[in-house]
């Protein structure tokens, strides 16, 4: 015997436990078990056949790719297995959950055995030391989901946090049936073998096993079994949007638009509410409701099956499909934190975006603003709808060199800080420090927009124009790296260009910074500039996963102090998806609330590393500033304060 | 009869006049006047006007018109050109050129105007010479030269005519010409009656309307003044009002003044505001972010007052003012109304 | 009901131009193209109309969209078809040269349009107020001479007034001067210019581009210029460009000087 078995063996008898078997059961027992086995399983299937339907007859994702599998099976690992994003999120109620998810995986092996008994058939061996362990294991795992599930009975019903959305009497009967299935397991452990009690229990065990199956389809308890998949089977990227094919395609507009992906996480969605809870917009109290959303397009899917042809926008939505609106769909910031926090591996930019898509590219969509917006880009070039000439006399003033192939660096304006003043600051500043550390670089003669806006607004046709006016130009000019201060075209053209053709290498300035902190920690004279609170951009942050450079850059030029949200749970300062252009929020701004959260650390200034949150701030430190704002910085800004004025060119300092 | 210049009038609109209860013109008729006597001089040729009405309407705009120095004031009566029409007046200004044959007739470049010149310079076999902000005087012999303004001003064009026994019409430009310019004196006042049919007239107009209420709708305002944080409090905002006032200006505001509810949100400009392009847009206290500027830019003048030297303002400025918006301001409204 | 809407491409509003040796035009090797922002609004207003006159049961309406120019006028004619035109006329004039564009002057331009137009029979002939541009504003006014069609300009909005067919009136409300409105009842065919921001322009959509492939696109040619009556001499950039000119002095100083701009060059008062 090995060691482990010893070990076991030990376990087992010293704990003494053991499962109180039911006499043997009669022929028709047995056949009345047969029939209920059928019988739940039957009404299973029944339940399950039109979401299997729905899933499958949806849309094929064209794009779906499982290489690597390596990503996959680690996220598997993490985030299934490990529960590591449902308890990281919620602690103490995430951790319930998994103790609960940990005790079904154990009584996997005693549930296959309870009914195998029924028909006689000992699988697990009980009597031998690995069954005496493995029921004395089980046992423990029972006690251990009968507390959790008791807790989170007791969370729901009594202190029933506003994320969870109405009561509902499914969710009360399924973890009514998992204690049942915990207190009978454990009373088999106590009472004596073969006897009466120990039959009603194996009975009562097995009936609750048999009535808790038929449930799973068509309530959120489908996440038991989808969301394994769903986890697996995610698009790879943030925010990954398919390329629209052929001439009829045009992003979400009717169920035929639907993918099966998609048609999977809507089924898988556990209902939590995370992602609400996260939402700026839900937040501050706008139309979008990005649970709601998703429900939105299960309760479609029931309605109408799959590739149907009714719109998935309806003038007047019942029900559930109510949350599927034009105006919630364009009420997203885009932050990405609903996809990030769900744990179930529900992403919901790509339906948002995609609704949006569809609305855009019809024509569907009419919005003063949105309209403007489009305008500027197809006639001018930039969001904001200056003149090329402005950005010109901008690169004119801050002696700025044309890139001609010579250079390392593409310096990268975007339409902030071509004509932004603030946005032209920032730029400057960091061609500063690029000046300081002796690093060449030229910026493009002509640029347009990336396309960030007209791509998260869902306008196909002005995007494609854009990433492949951009990729034009930079083929043209030779450009071998980018560098810039958005982290808004540095998604855009690292990523959503791709659809499109091959960009540079293109990196954000807290990279390049980041990356040259030894030197620059060199060149830098006089006192670090006291406390600084680090705002994380989503698109710096969420979207790349970028995180410790700018800390690293903060930290060079004053004490780095952190605001509550933070990282991967930063909250949106409002400008993304378009969002900056569509004229005023109704209601509570987003800016509002993020600019208070970050006054609340009492760090002396704000840093930022983009250009549209810092617009965002600047507008709202007017409003709720106060008498002694802080002051707002960019990242690159604090670095250039810091260096001496010898180690800088002789260009004009304002913007 | 000579071949020199033809100014044709343009009166203003009926009922204002009866109002005020005398002749009106169209103040820029005055200065088209004033562009046909400056070019009849340099020619060497004689001047004359003509007036469209009906013919008791404009007998005392034409007895007007005789205390100017003109060869001729030719009153051009009938009772169908008592409310304006493209075809009434393109039909009886044909013949009156026929009868005038003037080598040049200058229009004053209004809306009427811009309606029927260019059809009557096509009945002519000619081209209307539009919007002439200049008039040079070249070559030997000497000929006038217009100059136009392309691409909205970013370039000037210099236009001759050129075709040999032709006339040549052109329109100017409001305020190119001085109207206190036009010279006094004496002209015989002839009547001419061209021969009108009804049903040569195809359009059927109706009284002009004007909406009592307007909301505002700063993006056909000709003249801006917008006021931006540097304003201070509510209480100053009547200095300001008083300049829009004294300019006959819309008032308009960047997003903090509407944020604090001083003036109201349709008044706002910018990217969460109205768009506007006036001919003048005067920026008080605006510092000039981009979401004000966005607003904005398409404005054809721009001229900002502001304390900060540094304000990106200065940046889309044609003329700016460095100083104390409220001395400036009292004084630019006290200088406007003389 | 047909309707055409003639439509012009100009450089970029906000494109940095040259002028060409000779000094005589504008240097087009390097210009992004457009189309002319007046005859978008008046392209929004056949679109609407188009709406309308199915929605009053006029029957289904066809926009006709026009353009003179070389090769390149045909992206501006495609976006119109993106954007809701059903059909696109292209007069074929040269790039550069004998009967370009810039060489015919705006009656022969007016001229070509209109020959265009006679082949169509249209009831309704709808363009913008003027161009970016030359900004001469008499394109329109001249074709409708040239057709013998009574215009209206300056119209901000077109009812139909009575019942369908030739012979009908419509009745457009057009803009005067000083914040004055009046109705005018024309009769059909009439030609029609648009005021610009009476509508709000829609936005090229993926949908429409990819409709417009399979919508007609006929080349017409044009005809021999005829002899122009003007003449551009010369063109150049105004003397004084964009800069900002600082005024210093005492606050009565400054006032004076601004009054005297406003009146003499920015002309507002």
């Amino acid at each position: 015997m090995t060691a482990a078995g010893m070990l076991v063996g030990i376990v087992g008898l010293r704990l003494n436990l053991r499962l109180a078997e039911p006499a043997s059961l009669g022929l028709g027992a047995r056949v009345l078990l047969a029939a209920l086995m059928l019988g739940s399983a039957g009404l299973f299937a029944w339940r399950g056949a039109p979401i299997a339907r729905a899933i499958w007859g949806s849309k094929k994702d064209t794009d779906l790719r499982l290489r690597p599998l390596g990503r996959r099976g680690w996220r598997f690992f993490w985030e299934v297995l490990c529960q590591a994003k449902v308890i990281r999120q919620r602690r103490l109620p995430g951790l319930a959950h998994a103790l609960v998810y940990w005790g079904f995986l154990a009584f996997a092996l005693v549930t296959i055995n309870d009914l195998a008994e029924g028909f006689g058939c000992d699988l697990l061996a009980r009597a031998g030391a690995f069954g005496a362990f493995y029921v004395a294991f089980a046992g423990a795992w029972a006690l251990l989901v009968a507390f959790a599930i008791a807790g989170l009975f007791a969370r729901r019903f009594l202190a029933r946090p506003k994320w969870l959305g109405e009561v509902s009497l499914e969710s009360g009967v399924i973890a009514l049936l998992i204690f049942a299935l915990m207190a009978t397991y454990l009373a088999m452990l106590v009472v004596p073998q073969r006897s009466p009690a120990a039959a009603c229990l194996w009975w009562a065990h097995t009936l609750v096993l048999l009535a808790f199956l038929p449930i799973i389809p068509g309530t959120k308890h489908l996440h038991l079994l989808l969301s394994p998949l769903t986890v697996f089977l995610k698009r790879p990227e943030f925010s990954q949007l398919s390329k629209l094919e052929g001439d009829e395609e045009f992003g979400l507009v009717t169920g035929k638009d639907l993918t099966r992906i998609i048609a999977l996480q809507a089924y898988s969605c556990v209902e939590c509410g995370r992602c609400t809870e996260h939402c700026p917009a839900a937040a501050t109290g706008k139309v979008l409701n990005p649970k709601e959303v998703v429900l939105g397009v299960k309760a479609y899917l029931n309605s109408y099956g799959p590739g149907s042809d009714a719109p998935l926008l309806q003038d007047e939505p019942e029900g559930r499909q109510k949350a599927l609106s034009m105006p919630a769909a364009f009420a997203c910031t885009t932050c990405g934190s609903c996809e990030y926090q769900c744990p179930v591996g529900v992403q919901h930019l790509p339906v948002l975006i995609g609704l949006r898509r569809g609305a855009v590219n019809t024509g569907a969509w009419e919005d003063r603003y949105g309209t403007k917006l489009f305008l500027s880009l197809e006639r001018q070039g930039n969001s904001l709808g200056m003149g090329a000439a402005e950005r010109d006399k901008f690169i004119a003033k801050q002696r700025f060199p044309l890139f001609d192939g010579s250079q390392e660096y593409c310096l990268w304006l975007g339409c902030m800080g071509s004509y932004d003043p603030k946005g032209r600051e920032i730029v400057a500043d960091f061609a500063r420090v690029m000046q300081a550390l002796g690093t060449s670089f030229g910026v493009l003669k002509k640029e347009s927009c990336a396309g960030d806006p007209a791509r998260r607004l869902g306008n196909d046709l002005l995007f494609g124009e854009l990433a492949e006016q951009g990729l034009k130009s930079f083929a043209q000019a030779g450009v071998k790296k980018i560098v810039t201060v958005c982290p808004h075209c540095l998604r855009t053209i690292a990523s959503d260009w791709r659809e499109y053709g091959v960009a540079p290498e293109i990196e954000h300035h807290s990279e390049f910074m980041a990356r040259h902190a030894a030197l620059l920690e060199r060149l830098m004279v006089g006192e670090q500039g006291g406390s600084v609170v680090y705002h994380d951009p989503c698109y710096l942050g969420r979207y790349r996963e970028v995180y410790e450079p700018p800390r690293a850059v903060v930290a060079m030029a004053g004490e780095l102090v952190e605001a509550e949200r933070h990282r991967e749970r930063s909250f949106c300062c409002g400008a993304g998806g378009g969002l900056a252009f569509l004229g005023e929020e109704a209601g509570d701004r987003v800016s509002h609330g993020r600019t208070r959260e970050l006054m609340e650390t009492g760090a002396k200034t704000i840093g930022t590393a983009c250009p549209f949150c810092n617009s965002m701030f600047r507008d709202a430190l007017g409003e709720v500033g106060g008498a002694a704002p802080p002051q707002l910085l960019d990242i690159a800004q604090l670095v250039a304060r810091r260096l001496p004025a010898q180690a800088l060119d002789s260009g004009e300092l304002k913007g | 009869m000579s071949a020199g210049v033809l100014v044709v009038m343009e009166t203003k609109d009926v009922r204002e006049r009866r109002a005020e209860g005398g002749a009106a013109w169209h103040r820029v008729s005055l200065e088209a006047l004033a562009a046909g006597q400056m070019l009849a001089a340099e020619l060497g040729v004689a001047c004359s006007a003509g007036v469209l009405g009906a013919s008791a309407a404009i007998a005392p705009l034409a007895a007007e018109l005789s205390a100017r120095r003109l060869e001729t004031v030719w009153a051009v009566g009938d009772d169908l050109l008592a409310v304006y029409t493209a075809d009434g007046w393109t039909i009886a200004l044909e013949q009156l050129i026929a009868q005038v044959e003037p080598k040049f007739v200058v229009f004053p470049h209004t809306y009427q105007v811009r309606d029927y010149a260019p059809a009557l310079a096509t009945r002519l076999g000619e081209v209307l010479i539009g919007d002439v902000a200049a008039v040079q005087m070249a070559g030997e012999p000497r000929e006038p030269l217009f100059v136009r303004q392309w691409m909205q001003g970013k370039l000037n064009a210099v236009y001759r005519h050129r075709k040999p026994g032709g006339v040549c019409l052109l329109s100017v430009q409001a305020g190119s010409f001085r109207a206190d310019a036009a010279k006094a004196g004496q002209s015989q006042v002839l009547e001419f009656a061209p021969k009108l049919a009804a049903e040569k007239i195809r359009t059927a107009p109706s009284e002009p309307i004007r909406e009592a209420a307007r909301t505002v709708d700063l993006s056909v305002a000709e003249v801006i003044v917008g006021v931006g944080r540097g304003i201070g409090e509510q209480e100053n905002l009547k200095l300001v009002e008083n300049l829009a006032q004294a300019l006959g200006a819309e008032l308009a505001a960047s997003r903090p003044i509407c944020d604090a509810g001083w003036l109201p949100l349709e008044r706002q400009v910018g990217s969460s505001g109205q768009t506007v392009a006036p001919k003048l847009y005067l920026a008080v206290g605006i510092s000039g972010a981009i979401q004000h500027l966005v607003g904005m830019k398409g404005a054809k003048t721009v001229i900002a007052i502001n304390k900060d030297a540094e304000a990106p303002i200065f940046e889309v400025a044609d003329i700016g003012v460095v100083g104390d918006l409220f001395e400036v301001v009292p004084a630019l409204t006290r200088a406007i109304r003389g | 009901m047909k309707i055409v809407v003639a439509v012009k491409q100009v450089p970029e509003r906000e494109a940095v131009l040259r002028v060409t040796p000779d000094g005589r035009s504008i240097d087009e090797s390097d210009v992004a193209w457009t189309m002319n922002e007046p005859d978008a609004y008046a392209l929004e207003e056949a679109l609407q109309l188009k709406q309308r006159a199915a929605e009053a049961g006029l029957g289904e309406a066809e926009v006709v969209v026009l353009s003179a120019g070389p090769e390149r006028v045909q992206s501006t004619l495609r976006e119109a078809l993106a954007k809701g035109a059903d059909r696109a006329l292209h007069v074929v004039t040269p790039e550069s040269g004998e009967g370009s564009l810039a060489e015919r002057g705006s009656l022969d331009v007016a001229r070509l349009l209109a020959e265009a137009v006679k082949g169509e029979q249209p009831e309704l002939v709808l363009t913008g107020l003027q161009s970016d541009d030359l900004g001469a504003g008499q394109t329109g006014v001249v074709m409708a001479e040239l057709l013998g069609l009574p215009h209206a300009t300056l119209v901000l909005q077109v009812e139909f007034a009575g019942q369908g067919g030739v012979g009908r009136r419509i009745k457009v409300r057009r803009e005067l001067e000083d914040g004055w409105t009046q109705f005018v009842e024309v009769p059909l065919p009439a030609l029609l210019t648009i005021q610009s921001g009476g509508n709000r322009l829609r936005y090229a959509t993926l949908m429409g581009i990819k409709r417009a492939r399979q919508k007609e696109m006929r080349e017409l040619s044009a005809a021999t210029p005829t002899q122009r009556v003007d003449e551009v001499v010369k063109v150049s950039p105004p003397l004084r460009l964009k800069q900002t000119e600082m005024l210093t002095g005492a606050a009565e100083e400054i006032a004076a000087k601004l009054v005297e701009r406003l009146r003499f060059e920015v002309k507002v008062l």
